[in-house]
């Protein structure tokens, strides 16, 4: 048993000797790759909403066209940003107006308080089951609501809980 | 006494082995966080102290377009300075009267009429790339985006830092 014992502590010894790894092949690798990757590294990620400002458009009405039997209805979502104030209405060319008046919400907040997102997507989910084929809608922020606030608006109404709402936003400064 | 004597040592010289495990160790978590943060089109965009984008939940990458710069303190378009900004307020755009003499309306007008007449508007998509300081209110943007609309580009693309 001793030399079975003095026979296996031998080998090991041996064993360990042989396994000493040479590192500095991996170092020197590490040393060309970290430099690499540090130039094509990005440490802030850009990207971008799509919006539009609205334009005049010489595209005739559609007035003398006869509505066809079943309609879908379609939406424009008015989303009025104000210091105290948030407002949703709807626009349509083919709803009553006393149906687009049900449809309107408002949301009080204070002055300086952050938008109550959540709210407001839920308000928003709510017209985009009822309307499904409306996906524009017009963002009317007072001149003194930050840049900030109009990109949170923003993000509010593209999507809810991976819903997609209403991503073509046009922005647009109010008449008053 | 044995002073100013030393004992020479008879043994021979042997290299101290460095330990690399530790400094493998910082390797490999700096490679594995730079691999994570790479990026095929690494930013190039100049940014500077007075721009602070503002931060949202976006997925869409931004085309590479004419760039309207609206930091804190000046106005900028692509690398040009078109005018400064004090108190929100972008000198030469504050009146309605202004926007169509201004310079911005001028070089935007250029830029407008040199891409109408390449043929290759597929790679020169005729919006605009507009990087803004979240601190701005939205007249000061207002200024900004009425004049490029009337210079032909109504089409934007916000510049956000992703969350």
């Amino acid at each position: 048993m001793a030399r079975f014992n003095r026979l296996t502590s031998g080998s090991r010894r041996s064993r360990e000797e042989d396994t000493e790894l040479n590192i500095v092949p991996i170092m020197n690798m590490f040393m060309v790759l970290i430099p690499f990757l540090l130039m094509s590294a990005s440490f802030f990620q850009i990207k971008a909403i799509n919006t539009s400002v609205a334009v005049h458009s010489n595209s005739p009405k559609s007035e003398n066209s006869s509505p066809p039997e079943k309609v879908m209805h379609k939406l424009t979502v008015i989303l009025e940003l104000k210091e105290d104030l948030i407002k949703v209405s709807a626009l349509s060319d083919t709803l009553e107006p006393g149906v687009l008046a049900d449809l309107e919400t408002e949301f009080t907040r204070t002055a300086g308080q952050a938008l109550s997102v959540t709210s407001i997507a839920e308000h928003l989910k709510k017209l985009k089951t009822q309307y499904p084929l409306s996906d524009t809608m017009l963002l009317i922020p007072d001149a003194d609501v930050s840049y900030n606030e109009i990109i949170q608006a923003m993000d509010c109404a593209r999507k809810y809980h991976e819903a997609a709402l209403f991503p073509n936003v046009v922005l647009s400064a109010s008449l008053g | 006494m044995a002073l100013g004597k030393s004992k020479k040592r008879s043994r021979v010289f042997r290299p101290p082995a460095l330990m690399l495990t530790s400094m493998m160790d910082m390797f490999t978590i700096i490679l594995i966080f730079l691999l994570c943060s790479f990026s095929e089109t690494p930013e190039t965009l100049k940014l500077d102290q007075n721009l602070q984008l503002p931060k949202s939940s976006s997925e869409r990458e931004y085309a590479k377009t004419i760039k309207v710069i609206l930091s804190k303190k000046e106005l900028r378009l692509n690398d040009e300075v078109m005018a400064t900004v004090s108190g929100g307020i972008i000198q030469g755009l504050s009146d309605v009267q202004d926007l169509k003499t201004s310079s911005f309306f001028q070089r935007l007008k250029t830029y407008y009429k040199s891409n109408k007449e390449d043929k290759s508007e597929a790679e020169h998509p005729m919006h605009l790339l507009l990087l803004c300081d979240k601190s701005h209110s939205f007249k000061t943007i207002n200024a900004v985006i009425k004049t490029a609309g009337m210079a032909g580009y109504p089409n934007f693309q916000f510049a956000v830092l992703q969350e």
